[in-house]
């Protein structure tokens, strides 16, 4: 009896929220496909709707991963999206309009959206300015530019593939874009890999281990030997480097670099991330749900544009879907 | 002389805790009465209720005869109540007169009536003989005396019957006091009932008229002369049975583990000197607001220190780096668990190994079934309740959660623990283990520093007892000659006064 009693209080203290809201979180997935699938059948549930569904979602998948890591230390990253517009206007322009380098663009993209994280942490870490408003800063700063970098043009980058999208060489940058492996967009092979290197840094690595404590309580993390600042520090960066990879995968997708390309990707990566159940005070963070929150909002709007809803409708129901989800999450909710 | 102040069998429990079980206490007009206690005695919580700010659980306050609403602090304030706390609660960037009729100010409607404010200002610090204190001037340029005046012209700006001044003279110096005290005599002389907070038993004598001790939440004693022996007043605060949870006293040996040479980081400490050999368990035991936590943090490093260094096993330690003192071998144990110690959303296991994952990294990858073990061996061998590693650590009672706390140094195989309130908020019986394990932990070698305001645990457990007040060392009591009145008198008191030297032995 008293065994008994003790196992179940057991299992309850174990607190498996977070695990409860992945498995919610994979039926609402599944439940959105089957409502796709009776609404609209002869067009949602083929195989060319998935692969743009996977395709499309893999640019703001990959970082939201990024802001999965911010956010679990009670951070933020607002600037996520104008770091993607200034790197691949930034890339663009190292290139120059004889250039044949796919690899000139790639690393010019991620070394510069690496910096401008870069100069988020550093403001952030040691410059002490609230995520919040250094991130803001970058929003604008980075988005400015974008739009200073090449006299508010976009580049083009066919010139990288002879002109067109057709048929890219492997690992060349329309590769990224329009490129297949068994049939599957080689962006969503580099969507699922970055999610599942970071489900294993956040779950398996110490720094991981590290960037929860961060989140969950900092002093106490000081007071146990945790680096915090440098771990602060760190998410940042990563945070902006995934940005350059979200960069190429972008650019890659549509041929050339936009400086307006990558407006209010931030909402949607915080929004992926919160319906994923990690938490905005931080301490808690599910690299699954993440990627189940991309999945969710991916199969939403493909929904809606395919019933005909307008972008602006849209818009507002994203909206509605965050704010609803971080509702949920209010702390008195937790137990 | 009439009753001000009647409080009868005071009731006051917060969640799990009974602040006041039943406290009774007269005030008449013209007195100053003083109210003693240890920490946690229910001082705080008696003049809450009395001004209102706290609503009490049973028991009746009169005030001039009448029931004195509860819960409601400007119901309180109307009728005559004015309370002064400990900290100033002044804005340093108000004039004098502002920060007298702060959110009472006279108006003309619907513009401020300055003349009235400044005209009354000065009346009113007349009547505390202190008309040299200039009404435009910026409270924040006074001295903390005058700072203590304007504070005390405020509370008396109404129509004042009791005054109720907690620790008044914590930040004044010794001239300052008296001028304290002839302000509060003047008030007294008008008619107006003091009742007096001090920890400081010698102010009893100069200001008191009479005296009421509370410890445990009960009336110890009430409506005493202030003539009453300090020792006679020391007892009755303390006034417990001591029990039988406290192991053998450790021995220490000769090896110096930790040393601290003139360690000073204004206000808190001022310049403090202390040993801890390896076997060691050495007390730091004094008032909340002595220095002991911020003595603590200079050491481990979360602070900086302005002068001084700290020494472990004979080389410098790297100031204000915590993880340069964690790597040679320092662990903290805080003050506040769930704040500065834990992860509550945490389990058992990761609370244990956050400050030695490297042992569990290969290949950058964490050995996750490894530490589990692990972190589960330690918590059995501090017997852990309950035996569950991936328990969260919410959910545990404080007790387990000090263990999960000390499972995390000991997995870390540090050489000194410093320990702050390692027993607060725990039951006795859990108590009684800690104890155990300090002990043990000096038996096999270590050096403990324990800081706690409990002094009769700190009379038992301790190889020796450094006793802090006001950021410095002001005693050192041998283990076995420790007792708490001992301790306490160190604390409260002026070492060097002649009928407290006899104590120490």
């Amino acid at each position: 009896m008293t065994d008994t009693a003790q196992t179940w209080r057991g299992a309850l203290g174990r607190a498996k929220a977070l695990e409860f809201q992945e498995y919610a979180l994979a039926i609402v997935v599944v439940l959105l496909f089957i409502a796709g699938a009776i609404l609209k059948p002869d067009t949602f549930p083929t195989w060319d709707n998935i692969r743009n569904m996977l395709t499309q979602s893999s640019v703001v998948g990959v970082l939201a991963i990024g802001m999965t890591f911010v956010i679990a230390t009670a951070g933020i990253d607002l600037s996520v999206g104008s770091i993607v517009a200034a790197a691949g206007v930034f890339g663009g322009i190292m290139v120059g309009t004889d250039g044949t380098s796919s690899l000139v663009f790639i690393l010019a993209a991620i070394l510069f959206a690496t910096f401008l994280g870069t100069c988020n942490a550093t403001a952030i870490a040691y410059g002490r300015v609230v995520p919040f408003i250094a991130t803001l800063a970058m929003f604008s700063i980075a988005r400015g530019l974008a739009l200073l970098l090449n006299d508010k043009l976009p580049v083009s980058l066919l010139d990288l593939n002879g002109g067109s999208f057709g048929d890219p060489r492997p690992f060349s940058l329309l590769w990224f874009g329009v490129g297949r492996i068994f049939g599957i967009p080689v962006s969503v092979f580099v969507f699922l890999a970055i999610a599942i290197l970071g489900w294993i840094v956040l779950n398996r690595t110490r720094y991981g281990r590290y960037v929860i404590a961060v989140g969950g309580n900092r002093e106490a993390a000081r007071i146990a030997g945790v680096p915090v600042r440098r771990i602060i520090f760190s998410v940042y960066v990563l945070s902006g480097f995934l940005a350059g990879i979200s960069t190429v995968l972008l650019c890659a997708r549509l041929g050339s670099a936009s400086p307006v390309s990558g407006n209010l990707y931030e909402l949607d990566a915080i929004g992926a991330v919160v319906i994923g159940g990690t938490s905005l005070a931080g301490g808690r963070a599910s690299i699954v749900g993440t990627f189940l929150g991309v999945l969710t909002f991916a199969l939403i709007f493909s929904l809606m544009t395919q019933l005909n809803m307008s972008t602006e409708i849209q818009q507002v129901t994203k909206g509605l879907i965050v704010l609803g989800a971080v509702l949920l999450q209010r702390p008195e909710a937790r137990y | 002389m009439t009753a001000v102040l009647e409080v009868r069998n005071l009731v006051k429990e917060f969640p799990g805790v009974k602040a006041l079980q039943g406290v009774d206490l007269d005030v008449v007009d013209g007195e100053v009465h003083c109210l003693l206690g240890p920490n946690g005695a229910g001082k705080s919580t008696l003049i809450k209720c009395v001004s209102g700010a706290v609503e009490p659980t049973s028991g009746e306050i009169l005030f001039l005869g009448e029931p004195l609403p509860q819960g409601d602090p400007a119901g309180s304030l109307k009728r005559g109540v004015a309370t002064i706390y400990q900290e100033l609660d002044l804005v340093p960037d108000l004039s004098v007169a502002e920060s007298i009729f702060l959110a009472h100010e006279p108006r003309r409607w619907p513009l401020l009536d300055l003349d009235k404010m400044y005209r009354e200002s000065e009346a009113l610090l007349a009547r505390l003989g202190h008309e040299s204190i200039p009404v435009r001037a910026k409270v924040g340029k006074l001295r903390p005396a005058a700072q203590q005046i304007v504070s005390i012209a405020r509370a008396i700006s109404g129509n004042v019957r009791l005054l109720i001044m907690d620790e008044p003279s914590a930040i004044l110096d010794e001239g300052e006091i008296s001028t304290l005290f002839e302000v509060v005599r003047r008030l007294t002389a008008e008619g107006v009932g003091v009742v007096y907070i001090s920890h400081r038993l010698d102010e009893i004598r100069r200001i008191g008229d009479r005296v009421t001790v509370l410890a445990d939440g009960r009336t110890a004693a009430t409506g005493l002369p202030a003539t009453t022996p300090t020792d006679r007043l020391v007892e009755l605060m303390v006034g417990r049975k001591v029990e039988q949870l406290y192991p053998d006293r450790p021995v220490g040996t000769d090896r110096v583990l930790l040393e601290v040479r003139d360690a000073r980081r204004l206000p808190a400490v001022r310049g403090v000197s202390l040993q801890v050999r390896a076997g060691e368990v050495v007390g730091l035991g004094g008032l909340v607001g002595s220095g002991r936590t911020e003595l603590l943090r200079l050491i481990y490093g979360l602070d900086p220190l302005d002068e001084g260094e700290v020494v472990l096993e004979g080389k410098p330690l790297r100031a204000g780096h915590p993880r340069a003192a964690i790597r040679r071998g320092l662990g903290l144990a805080p003050e506040d668990r769930k704040s500065q110690a834990l992860v509550l959303d945490w389990s058992q296991t990761k609370n244990v190994t956050v400050a030695d994952l490297g042992r569990f990294s290969r290949l950058l990858l964490l050995d996750i079934r490894k530490e589990r073990e692990t972190a589960r061996k330690e918590l059995r061998a501090l017997n852990t309740v309950p035996d569950d590693p991936d328990r969260v650590v919410r959910l545990l009672s404080g007790g387990n959660q000090q263990k999960v706390v000390l499972a995390r140094w000991l997995l870390r195989q540090c050489r000194v623990l410093l320990l702050d309130e390692p027993t607060r908020g725990v039951d006795v019986a859990t108590k009684a283990e800690i104890y155990r394990i300090i002990s043990e932990l000096a038996a096999a070698g270590l050096g403990v520093l324990v800081v706690s305001s409990e002094l009769e645990e700190l009379a038992h457990i301790c190889t020796r007892v450094l006793v802090m007040r006001e950021g410095e060392i002001v005693a050192e009591v041998d283990g076995k000659d420790a007792t708490e009145r001992a301790l306490l008198r160190h604390a409260v008191a002026p070492t060097d006064s002649p009928d407290l030297v006899e104590e120490v032995v």
